[in-house]
């Protein structure tokens, strides 16, 4: 089902993929909805089937976002028998929402979030960290995915997926593997003072001088970041359930130093090579289903 | 430029053709601001009143304003800048002087400013100060003298740094309200301000002058409120558009500005009447408190809400570059000198919102104000806007809300710089928090 691209010696790639639920069918009856959340970094699509998952894919944005829109679309419906023709209505989301061609209405990924970590995690979930390419989101829901408070981090990029992606390439560690080489270390060293991804760059360059290994640089670093996300979640209360989504869900060194300095367990994350839902797709799967919301609400009326 | 003879505390000595290049290239750049703030506005609503033309002809920084002004100072009168609302209008109005604010809301000379001070000063004054290092400014370069009040550790190091260039007068209000000796001190700054604006002149205030600038004001108040309640039904006007009129109100004749607010609300109430709105009713209701927002650029946030998807309607704001400037009528009892002193002094101190302020109920009246404008505006939501830099509003956060988290207001704490860059990022945040609003009725 996954179709690895990557190239060894690019640290910072990492895998995109898509993913067919070939178990279920669909009819022209049937409400299906897109969502296509063009983010910073990567662009994810995902389809429903009267609000069920169906479909989902995961690429790199390009340097346009409508161009990254219609890739991951066409990634998505490659191997499903539907075409663009049979989408009843399509949310675009993240930062590129208002250049999805194919979409019917934009809808800010803090929105999407919520409602796609409550399809992923169930109505128990409360509190959302999306940690995304560029930005950081703490949100705060109700039982049924509907935002209640927020928070977001300004335009520094520290503690988020391109900063990680410039670490992975100066430590030469693969992307996929940052989260178990950070943790690999007996005793955590003290965070780098400063997060800030081009100050940090000089400090750990600084660092690996001084004669750090590169796994104790990278533990700094990830402890720095996951002290500023702890930071945001508590501003924004937190409230149990908790879940990380967006890409760095799936850095081990962050989600497990997030649950340390607050004292809380995560949800657990749904093994997405395993063919379970992916967390980074969470704003793709919230942004379908209320596409499917506001389809349904449109007919009605 | 203005030759001082004295050495210069703070101001750099620039080539003058560096100051000329400056000034030309800022001044372009912010006509086109300008142009494009008011294009914006007339595109949020296509049947924009008639009456605003006016206030945009006003607004423009380089046009007819500045060349009244100029005219008048030829004429001899003089012209007193002030930086904060608490310089007492009514007595430069008495001595037959003009006031207008000096505040900047240029983004480019806050980066000018960096010569100076570091970044992490507000950028408001960075911004002042670099308005002044290439004269940009043309009510500022126009005032004979400039009224700084010491409301903030900016402020107070700004006058410092103006005396460069500007006879600055400076009145220290008091931290709190509700002492004995405060009114008495603030009352005695307002005496010592009088005999300052009396010796620039050279006009004395009378007791029947000063009456008639009482009457002034509080007429012009009576129009400025008028378009408050106006802002509290259906969308009547867009909020960028009340909001560039009651800023106006210090820049403009404040005779004729009365006169032209009074016309804008009869073509409102006429709208009104014909359920003729700026934007739909059910547009989620946002209320704007915190750091000043000067025009022309720092338009960001208002233009953003209004224009966002799905849109919003700023009903009001608690800023003391809009809603709180004219909000507050001198009362009098008797038309005594000694009255009317006291009259201006409890206007402009006690009815002040300033976060300033401090006292034991944790600055109350700044928390009242915002809580009753919510109520009185039916909005539905807050967006505390600080700039970077911003101390006192800043630290006061978490006290606000915790008061709307009570009557169950979201509030959202926006923080931003003088810069246009991060509009896409401040886009999600203000578009997420309308969405939220509105999510009641949409999902």
């Amino acid at each position: 089902m996954t179709e690895p691209t990557k190239d060894t010696k690019e640290f910072w790639r990492w895998e995109e993929y898509r993913r067919v639920c070939s178990d279920k069918s669909w009819d022209h009856k049937d409400v299906i909805t897109a969502g296509v959340d063009v983010g910073s970094v990567g662009s994810k699509a995902a389809i429903m089937i009267d609000g069920q998952i169906y479909a989902w894919a995961v690429t790199r944005t390009g340097s346009n976002s409508p161009d990254s829109a219609k890739k991951v679309m066409n990634m998505v419906l490659k191997d499903t028998d539907l075409t663009q023709n049979d989408i009843k209505y399509t949310v675009g989301t993240g930062y590129g929402r208002v250049n999805v061609p194919m979409a019917n209405k934009a809808i800010t990924e803090i929105a999407c979030h919520a409602k796609g970590a409550n399809y992923i995690w169930g109505p128990s979930v409360r509190t959302i960290l999306d940690v995304g390419g560029q930005d950081i989101k703490a949100i705060h829901c109700d039982q049924t995915g509907r935002v209640t408070s927020f928070l977001m981090n300004d335009k520094c990029a520290a503690g988020t997926g391109r900063g990680m992606e410039v670490f992975a390439d100066l430590l030469k560690i693969p992307i996929e593997e940052i989260g178990k080489v950070s943790l690999s270390l007996d005793e955590e060293p003290e965070p780098v003072s400063c997060t800030c991804v081009a100050y940090a760059k000089t400090e750990a360059v600084g660092l690996l001088r001084k004669g750090w290994s590169r796994e104790k640089v990278l533990a700094a670093y990830t402890r720095a970041m996951a002290v500023r996300m702890a930071n945001l979640i508590s501003r924004v209360g937190l409230e149990k359930e908790l879940v990380v989504t967006g890409g760095q869900s799936k850095n081990m060194g962050i989600v497990s130093r997030i649950e340390n300095i607050l004292g809380v367990k995560t949800l657990p994350s749904p093994n997405w090579r395993e063919g379970e839902l992916d967390p980074m797709l969470a704003g793709a799967m919230g942004a379908a289903l209320l596409g499917k919301a506001l389809y349904v609400k449109a007919q009605g009326n | 430029m203005k030759s001082q003879s004295a050495e210069k505390k703070y101001l750099p000595d620039m080539p003058q053709k560096e100051v000329e290049e400056l000034n030309a290239s800022v001044k372009a750049a912010s006509e086109r601001i300008m142009a494009d703030n008011i294009e914006r506005m007339k595109k949020t609503d296509p049947n924009r009143p008639a009456a605003m033309q006016y206030f945009d002809e006003v607004s423009n920084f380089f046009g007819m304003r500045q060349k009244e002004i100029q005219e008048a100072k030829a004429q001899g009168r003089k012209v007193i800048g002030y930086l904060c609302v608490f310089a007492p209008i009514e007595l430069i109005l008495a001595a037959d002087a003009i006031p207008v604010r000096v505040n900047s809301g240029w983004y480019d000379t806050s980066k000018l400013g960096d010569r100076i001070v570091p970044v992490e000063v507000c950028p408001v004054i960075r911004s002042t100060i670099g308005a002044k290092m290439i004269d940009l400014s043309p009510y500022l370069e126009l005032s004979d003298a400039v009224i700084s009040t010491l409301t903030c550790d900016g402020q107070t190091k700004l006058s410092e740094i103006l005396s460069d260039a500007k006879q600055m007068w400076i009145m220290t209000p008091p931290r709190v309200k509700d002492s004995a000796q405060s009114l008495h001190l603030w009352k005695e700054e307002i005496k010592a301000i009088k005999t300052q604006i009396e010796k620039l002149t050279g006009n004395k205030i009378t007791p029947k002058k000063l009456k008639e600038a009482i009457e002034t004001m509080q007429k012009a108040t009576k129009a400025f409120r008028r378009l408050q309640d106006l802002r509290k039904g259906n969308p009547v006007i867009m909020g960028r558009d009340a909001m560039l009129v009651n800023q106006m109100s210090m820049w403009d004749d404040i005779k004729r500005w009365t006169k032209k607010t009074e016309a804008l609300c009869d073509e409102l109430e006429k709208r009104a009447e014909k359920n003729e709105w700026a934007c739909p009713p059910d547009t989620p209701r946002v209320i704007v408190t915190g750091t000043p927002m000067f025009w022309p650029d720092n338009w960001k946030l208002p233009t953003l809400i209004e224009e966002a998807t799905p849109q919003g309607i700023l009903v009001g704001d608690e800023l003391c570059s809009s809603d709180r400037v004219l909000y507050d009528p001198v009362g009098i009892d008797e038309w005594t000198m000694d009255d009317m002193i006291n009259g201006i002094a409890e206007r402009y101190l006690m009815a002040s919102t300033c976060p300033c302020f401090t006292s034991k109920d944790g600055n109350e009246d700044r928390v009242n104000w915002l809580l009753n404008k919510v109520k009185d505006t039916k909005a539905q939501g807050v967006i505390y806007y600080v700039i970077r830099g911003c101390m006192l509003y800043a630290m006061e956060y978490s006290r606000v809300k915790k008061a709307l988290d009570k009557v169950d207001i979201p509030v959202y704490y926006l923080d931003t710089e003088y810069t246009r860059e991060d509009v896409g990022q401040m886009k999600t945040r203000v578009e997420a928090f309308l969405e939220m609003l509105s999510a009641r009725v949409d999902f």
